[in-house]
């Protein structure tokens, strides 16, 4: 397991350094120029040049490439060029947010994406199955941007019931910082009434955050389950007499959920970048706005720091998931 | 009895949640105001300057001069008057004694020199203002209370530019001071002001959130204000409806001053909030590259005046909440000519203008692309009025989504400048220089302003003269004739002068729009009961 895991640490540093390369390109490439914004409202041709001389947008791009290479390989990940704070300082006040909204949402997808793909494969065509299918296409359909204005309409102007936007009240001090994500901190504190306050707040965007993936883990689920069922040794398992709910709940499931682990995995890399819609509209303070706000900027050493930590997390998640699906195939492990 | 366990630990959660959700519905406090409008991508208010910098400045920080009421007027503040020299090049204010700022220790003439050349040498955002007439070492304090200027040419917007100058504290920024960043790195999250609001910083976060607490201390007192607002809470909240929906539920007491026409009557029709509805200086203004074919032809360009709907675009699309502007400068400022005839939507005109166009051998069938701020809803909007006009008449108009920092960096040459593209000038500083001065002057040319790359020797001429007189009688005649010449050539498309809308809470009172910081002055607020 150990060379498994090296093997796939190794070769995560190329798929980084590509997307590094790449992303830097893209955003150097583009007229995308920001010494005229910087410069100021009336700025004459001669003091854009200035500031362009001055943050060295005037240097060939490789230069400029090896220059950022340079910084980044003493793990400075520059400042940013609007407000002038360490980048990586903006990211890290504002990560756990996005981490806490992503992990919630992913831990209610596949808590309830799973059951429900389990039952609609075990009652097979039958009218709870039709119903899941169609919700489910739904669920993978739906823009998130409009279903979280639907949830909003709903659960926080008409009904009152949740919080319309933010993460916790206005004016209240929130909970000790120790890990950031205020689930675990104020229970690490045994505060329970932050947590209450926390956890209301999460759930609209967690929902909204979690549809496409629920949908999706529910969808393999279902088709995992129903090709296993197919296999001989339940019905070797029912012949012997086991209970039905021990073969499907213990048996079955631990040989169908592989797929659904899988996807699991590349669901974080979508549900990280759905957080920047999901972010703006209930007004969560996380990367994905941080992240709109240096695209519109401009900003290009934030948006590369984005990319490159999110790029990483991405990265952690997946070698992460490939030891879990070593761990439940061990013939994956062997296949090194 | 694990599974007891679990069944009481997930029922005491959802019943801590459930009463934790209770408590977290509340509504602001009667003394904060929560303000829902962008902060600056910044706190050094000597980086930026911009709308949001300039809604948090007016607060924080005061200047030597300020704009108020509606149409602006230009008012002394931390100065009590000024003189200027007859050869226009020496600028003298007096300053008020005994201010003081947030830390205690007193402004005098010497922060003022200090903040001017901090400014100039970081030469970023306010100082493009001043950098072609003003050297650091220009601005001396012969005592305590008088600060000189010493221009390198008379310039007249001088005074009406120096409420875009903070006047900061030096004391605190200078042990901050690294490699010589005049104290930026530390300056971008920090505050050292004297203004009527103090800037908590331990409650800021970078384009999310910030909160002020009243300046008790203030040299302007508080006579004026019987009960002024003791704590602003500024929040950046990025999507409208969210913002909309915040106001409408007693969140938050403002929205930004851009809401949506679509949303006002919601607003309206809420138990909670009011728009207020303000004649603003922000012009609407389709570029035309005149460096480009075919709009190096007067005929093409007047085809394309007259190719778009101006009135259905304010009747329909604004909902009337616009004024039409004939010209570069906002009708409700001196310099714009009474006089001024509007291009009309009139597609006869327009096809004769065009066929005009083709004889002299422009290339009028060459598709045309107009480039819009994606962001910005109403730019398409008004694209796609345009493009509707155009293939009426058979001109090929393409809409491309850009972003602002894209579109301002492909002006600085006249090739790269796209054929049309969608802005508008808001208000800086209050003179025609802010809008025709830099738009037309060809000296200008290769920044975004005076993107429509035009040049007219005479237009020059006005323009320069009148930058270099004081008497604004005789300015005011030189821009209405700089302003007729520019509408006649039909440089640009200039579609409306805008009406502010700004989502208010029903309890907030003393709200005073100025163009300048779009009447986000909190001095005069107060909340009702």
């Amino acid at each position: 397991m150990t060379r498994f895991v090296l093997h796939r640490l190794l070769l995560t540093i190329p798929a980084l350094f590509g997307l590094f390369v790449l992303t830097f390109i893209m955003m150097r490439v583009l007229p995308n120029d920001p010494s005229a914004a910087l410069a100021g409202e009336n700025a004459t041709p001669a003091q854009i040049a200035a500031v362009r001389k001055a943050y060295g947008f005037d240097e060939p791009l490789w230069k400029q490439f090896i220059i950022y290479v340079e910084q980044v390989a003493h793990g400075d990940l520059g400042n940013s060029i609007i407000s002038n704070r360490p980048v990586l300082r903006d990211i890290s006040d504002r990560l756990p947010a996005t981490i806490e909204l992503t992990f919630v949402s992913l831990a209610f997808a596949a808590c309830v994406g799973i059951p429900l793909g389990t039952l609609a494969a075990v009652w097979y065509q039958s009218l709870f199955d039709h119903v899941m299918r169609i919700l489910t296409v739904a669920g993978l359909a739906i823009a998130s941007f409009w279903f979280a204005i639907i949830l909003q309409m709903i659960f926080a102007m008409e009904l009152d019931w949740l919080p319309l936007r933010g993460r916790f009240p206005e004016g209240l001090a929130p909970p000790l910082h120790i890990t950031g994500l205020y689930l675990v901190d104020s229970l690490l504190t045994l505060r329970f009434d932050q947590f209450g306050k926390a956890f209301v707040h999460i759930i609209l965007p967690a929902f909204t955050l979690s549809l496409a993936g629920l949908a999706s883990i529910a969808r393999f689920t279902r088709a995992g389950v129903l090709e296993t069922m197919q296999k001989e040794f339940v019905h070797y398992a029912e012949a012997a007499g086991y209970q039905r709910r021990r073969i499907i709940w213990v048996y079955v499931l631990r040989n169908s959920v592989v797929g659904a682990t899988t996807q699991i995995g590349l669901l974080f890399g979508g549900l990280i970048s759905s957080a920047v819609a999901v972010e703006s509209i209930f007004d969560w303070p996380g990367v994905g706005s941080y992240a709109v706000n240096a695209i519109l900027t401009s900003d290009y050493k934030a948006v590369l720091a984005v990319t490159l930590v999110v790029g990483v997390i991405y990265a952690a998640v997946n070698i992460l998931v490939d030891v879990v699906h070593a761990w439940l195939d061990p013939r994956v492990a062997e296949t090194l | 009895m694990r599974r007891r366990a679990f069944l009481i630990g997930t029922s005491a959660v959802v019943t801590m949640a459930m009463a934790g959700g209770r408590v977290a519905l509340a509504i602001p406090g009667p003394d904060e105001l929560i303000w829902a409008e962008d902060l600056p991508g910044t706190l050094d208010p000597h980086a930026l300057s911009d709308v949001p910098m300039q809604s948090y400045m007016i607060n924080v920080y005061d200047t030597l001069y300020v704009n108020r009421e509606n149409p602006p007027k230009l008012e002394p503040w931390l100065a009590t008057g000024h003189t200027i020299s007859e050869d226009g090049t020496t600028v003298e204010f007096k300053l008020h004694d005994g201010v003081k700022f947030h830390d205690g220790s007193p402004l005098t003439s010497e922060d003022v020199v200090w903040s001017f050349q901090r400014m100039l040498n970081v030469k970023k955002g306010p100082a493009a203002a001043f950098l072609p007439v003003l050297d650091p070492s220009s601005v001396t304090a012969p005592d305590k209370t008088t600060v000189v200027f010493k221009l390198k040419k008379p310039y007249a917007p001088f005074v009406a530019a120096t409420p875009l100058v903070a006047i900061v504290n030096r004391r605190q920024i200078e042990p901050n001071i690294k490699d010589n960043d005049w104290g930026q790195a530390w300056f971008a999250s920090n505050a050292a002001g004297s203004g009527s609001y103090i800037a908590d910083i331990s409650t800021y976060q970078p384009v999310q959130q910030i909160d002020l607490k009243r300046n008790h201390d203030h040299f302007m007192g508080w006579s004026d204000n019987k009960s002024p607002i003791e704590i602003v809470r500024k929040r950046t909240i990025a999507e409208t409806t969210t913002r909309v929906n915040a106001l409408i539920k007693g969140e938050v007491d403002s929205t930004d001053s851009y809401l949506p026409v679509d949303q006002v009557e919601r607003v309206l029709a809420s138990k909670t909030a009011t728009v207020s509805k303000d004649q603003s200086m922000r012009v609407m203004v389709l570029r035309m590259n005149n460096k480009k074919a075919p709009f190096d032809n007067l005929n093409f360009r007047l085809a394309m005046s007259h190719a778009f709907n101006y009135k259905g675009f304010i009747d329909s699309v604004l909902k009337g909440f616009a004024v039409r502007n004939p010209g570069p400068i906002p009708f409700n400022l001196w310099g714009a000519p009474k006089d001024l005839a509007a291009y009309d939507f009139n597609l006869d005109k327009a096809k004769e203008f065009l066929t005009k166009a083709k004889a002299e051998g422009a290339p009028v069938d060459r598709e045309i692309e107009i480039h819009i701020q994606e962001h910005l809803a109403q730019t398409t909007q008004a694209a796609q009025v345009l493009q509707q006009g155009c293939r009426k008449v058979g001109i090929n108009l393409k809409i491309v989504p850009n972003l602002w920092p894209q579109l301002i960096a492909s002006t600085a040459k006249s090739d790269t400048t796209p054929d049309m593209w969608v802005h508008w000038v808001s208000s800086y500083f209050i003179d025609p220089e802010n809008w025709i001065g830099q738009m037309y002057d060809s000296q200008f040319q290769g920044t975004w302003k005076a993107s429509a790359w035009y040049k007219n020797d005479k237009v020059d001429a006005l323009l320069r003269e009148a930058r270099g007189l004081e008497d604004q009688g005789k300015r005011q005649s030189l821009y209405e004739e700089a302003s007729r010449l520019v509408v006649v050539d039909a440089v640009d498309i200039w579609i409306y002068n805008a009406i502010e809308l700004r989502g208010l809470s029903n309890r907030l009172r003393g709200f005073h729009f100025t163009p300048i910081g779009s009447g986000a002055d909190f001095r005069s607020m107060s909340l009702a009961s």
